[in-house]
């Protein structure tokens, strides 16, 4: 049965669209905020969330004033890594083919409240290691 | 938007943004209808939230989120009225984000934009989902 989500966790791409209004998928980007705003108004809360390696390569430095539009319009928090978080994007970088931005993006879904829609252009990786967290895990194109 | 507006604005954000880093809290007397806080406390008490001030406080925060986000929202594209996305645009969007069958029908979730609109003219993305969805119950039937 079709449920709104209860997370966003954005990858590196996704932040990075949220940062140029130029990017190609920045319009996608505005979209998927646009109907998480739509329902935030009507009481159903969703967070979303951007996992600080992904952050960092995205390049996106919330002290740099040029970012402010994009921290206000994602209202984006950073997900960080203590050592519980950093142990579970260990294990998740155990299968082949995983990058370190990838594995803090799924543990970031892993941690997050169902369902949880991964926001990213790398959907076929994206959707392998969505497998393995337990809960519901979505995939969503930008 | 006027200057003194803007400089509201960007305190609103400071405000909202400092919001998790700090515990601090302030005494403030709020006057709520005497049934809205009887419901709140039977609320609390079935596991709503931790305490009155809880709930009052997180659907406050809420609101605030929401709104402040609208208006940054609102605030782009003024600068970028391209940028604005289409209630059938948004509505296609909402439907993939919630795994819902009917984003496999692109071409139901448009016609449900256009028509759900002489119904309800501020019809949300949702709203034009639940038309869509009695759109394909009658197609369906009909056939």
């Amino acid at each position: 049965m079709a449920s709104p989500p209860a997370a966003f966790v954005l990858d590196n791409e996704a932040v990075q669209a949220a940062l140029d209004e130029h990017h190609p998928k920045h319009q996608a980007l505005l979209e998927i905020i646009e109907v998480q705003n739509m329902r935030a108004a009507k009481g159903h809360r969703a967070v979303v969330v951007v996992p600080v390696a992904a952050r960092i390569e995205a390049g996106w430095d919330r002290t740099d004033p040029k970012t402010a539009n994009a921290s206000r319009v994602t209202r984006a928090k950073d997900h960080t890594l203590d050592t519980t978080a950093a142990n579970e994007a260990t294990a998740l970088r155990r299968k082949p083919d995983v990058q370190v931005v990838d594995a803090t993006v799924a543990q970031a879904a892993m941690a997050a409240p169902k369902p949880v829609v991964i926001v990213t252009s790398d959907t076929k990786h994206m959707k392998k290691l969505a497998a393995q967290i337990t809960g519901e895990v979505r995939v969503k194109r930008i | 938007m006027p200057r003194n507006q803007n400089k509201t604005i960007d305190k609103l954000f400071e405000l909202l943004d400092q919001l998790g880093a700090e515990n601090t809290t302030t005494l403030t007397s709020v006057r709520l209808p005497t049934k809205l806080r009887d419901a709140l406390k039977l609320g609390v008490e079935l596991g709503m939230d931790e305490s009155i001030t809880t709930a009052a406080v997180q659907a406050a925060h809420l609101r605030l989120e929401a709104f402040a986000q609208r208006l940054a929202l609102e605030s782009h594209y003024e600068r970028h009225p391209n940028l604005r996305p289409t209630l059938a645009r948004l509505a296609q969007v909402a439907a993939e984000l919630d795994d819902n069958p009917i984003a496999h029908q692109p071409s139901l979730v448009k016609r449900a934009a256009s028509e759900v609109v002489s119904l309800k003219p501020d019809a949300d993305a949702d709203d034009v989902l639940i038309y869509a969805a009695g759109l394909r119950s009658a197609a369906r039937q009909a056939s």
